[in-house]
């Protein structure tokens, strides 16, 4: 179980709503809690602003548009801020994939819950997308070891087992994925040691 | 508290006649979480009240909060809690956890005692307690040898005094309160005598609630406790020796003055002082008013920290005596901020315990 998160001095939290009721108790309870807060109108943040934001906190109840691009959503905690609870403003706030939410009024209690959550939600999250990363790495790896697993087997006439622990020594001495010594198996097998030893001992 | 309230509110009527007359309307809530939302109904609902001086535990001021907020009015908290809230229809007058809590902790390492054993009610003060003070053992090499928690009330203790003695740790820290923290320590302190252990110098017990006010309930045991605290009967200032005979002529029989009752006093003078700067008793103006308010109490210069309506306070750690007293082991020497939610203050380390002073 990894640390619970749960101090977050200096942290920027950009509050993307125009100037409605509860902005103010917002910014103040933001920082109460450490970090610097700011507000602006949804439409007046430019990318620079959005960029720098360690926290963002986005209001379900203005405008129509999705409230980001699938392709520009930033890569940090997306707090909702909800007002009403009709569908439609609702699920602006699935697509931008919000990690927590407060409640219209907004009152000082709350927000540091909201805060809490989201960030380590978003921290897990990201753990999970790195784990997923390399799995996919791995996945698409595979192919090629088992390729290059028989390949040695053919080259050397060794057996399966052998072979693979040919590719994981060499891996493991040389501090490379065991991918990457497959793919140089398969891709120069004249410049490949074993393939001379092997060429050699065959003539 | 009650009668902290009604010290403050004398004189404050005598002291500032003509310019402002506090009157008060009793309500007891009679501890029942139900009475207290029947309280804030009538207080603030029916008769319309802007001002309120009262709750002790956190989960009362949890139930009527909603109800300052709906109604606009202040609540006036004279109590040290675990912190994690900055309400802004709430002024704090108690401790903040790193003015108690986390200056305990610190006492105690610098002690070099790291082994504790955690005793408590089954309720969120112990549970935040427990976990701050858990974290600045864990990150400092120290070690929580066991924790147990008890329902409120419960006297039944043997088991868990036994594994203490057979364990021998360097304190025992509880957040017991009532009649469960009476039998507890006066069974530790029966049992370790019979085992042939000092336990105040073995293993004294360490708290942050245990005052004045529940010394004379401890008979023969009530001596050699530690106790963090703002304030303690005491300590030596003019106001002090003003509010503690004034106490001791009206109320003595309740024991000597306790954090708690200072803490009222102070919130019903600080509520007098926004008042009159405001001209008004109404919720907002007040408010407003008593950001930065300073004010000469028992325990010395206190100021309202403007943000979090907490109050600048100076830490201190006393050791309990026969006499129902604390003597006084260490103080702050100046008044620190507020930090509720333990922003600018880590478990292990504030930056700040460089400053804490010997003064005996």
């Amino acid at each position: 179980m990894r640390k619970v998160l749960r101090n977050f001095r200096g942290l920027r939290a950009l509050v993307l709503q125009g100037d409605v009721t509860g902005r103010d108790k917002l910014l103040q309870t933001l920082e109460k809690l450490g970090l610097n807060a700011e507000a602006v109108a949804h439409d007046d943040a430019t990318p620079d602003l959005i960029d720098s934001a360690d926290l963002i906190f986005v209001d379900a109840d203005e405008g129509i548009d999705p409230i980001f691009g699938e392709d520009s959503l930033p890569s940090v905690p997306i707090i909702a801020i909800i007002g009403n609870e009709a569908p439609s403003r609702l699920s602006r706030i699935v697509k931008v994939r919000a990690v927590s939410h407060i409640q219209k009024p907004v009152r000082s209690s709350g927000v540091f819950t909201a805060v809490l959550l989201g960030i380590n939600e978003f921290a897990q999250r990201q753990r999970l997308e790195q784990q997923a990363d390399v799995l996919r790495r791995r996945l698409s790896g595979r192919r090629v070891v088992v390729k290059a697993v028989i390949a040695l087997m053919r080259r050397w006439g060794i057996d399966e087992d052998v072979a693979y622990q040919k590719l994981r020594s060499d891996a493991m001495r040389e501090r490379i994925p065991v991918e990457e010594v497959a793919a140089r198996v398969l891709g120069a097998p004249q410049n490949d040691p074993t393939t001379k030893n092997r060429a050699g001992s065959r003539e | 508290m009650s009668a902290g309230a009604r010290l403050a509110i004398e004189e404050v009527n005598r002291l500032h006649a003509g310019k402002i007359r506090l009157e008060q309307v009793p309500f007891d809530p009679k501890g029942d979480l139900r009475g207290y939302v029947e309280g804030a109904q009538y207080l603030l609902g029916e008769l319309g009240l802007k001002q309120v001086v009262g709750c002790y535990t956190s989960s009362s001021r949890k139930e009527v909060l909603p109800y300052f907020e709906k109604h606009d009015a202040m609540l006036w908290y004279p109590s040290h809690y675990e912190g994690f809230e900055t309400a802004e229809n709430v002024v704090y007058t108690g401790a903040a956890p790193n003015q108690h809590i986390l200056p305990l902790a610190r006492h105690l390492l610098g002690q070099g005692r790291r082994r504790g054993w955690l005793v408590g009610s089954n309720y969120i003060w112990a549970w935040e307690n427990n976990r701050i003070l858990r974290e600045a053992l864990t990150n400092t090499r120290g070690d929580v040898v066991g924790e147990r928690y008890f329902p409120v009330g419960e006297t039944e203790l043997e088991d868990v005094v036994k594994q203490i003695i057979a364990d021998q740790p360097d304190f025992v820290f509880t957040t017991l309160i009532g009649s469960s923290l009476f039998a507890f320590i006066k069974q530790l302190r029966a049992a370790a005598e019979s085992a042939g252990i000092d336990q105040k110098t073995a293993f004294p017990i360490c708290s942050c609630s245990l005052s004045e006010a529940e010394l004379p309930f401890l008979g023969e045991a009530g001596d050699g406790h530690i106790s963090s605290s703002v304030y303690f009967s005491s300590i030596a200032t003019a106001e002090n020796e003003r509010f503690t005979s004034a106490w001791d002529a009206q109320f003595g029989q309740m024991g000597r003055a306790s954090a708690d009752a200072e803490a009222t006093y102070l919130g019903v003078h600080l509520l007098a002082k926004a008042a009159m700067r405001a001209g008004t008793g109404a919720f907002a103006p007040v408010r407003e008013a008593v950001r930065g308010a300073r004010f000469a109490g028992p325990q010395g210069d206190i100021c309202v920290d403007p943000d979090n309506l907490h109050c600048w306070m100076r830490p201190r750690i006393g050791r309990s005596r026969k006499d129902g007293t604390f003597e006084l082991l260490f103080e702050k020497p100046v008044a620190i901020r507020p930090d509720p939610y333990l922003t600018w203050t880590s478990e292990d380390d504030d930056g700040q315990a460089a400053d804490l002073r010997v003064i005996k």
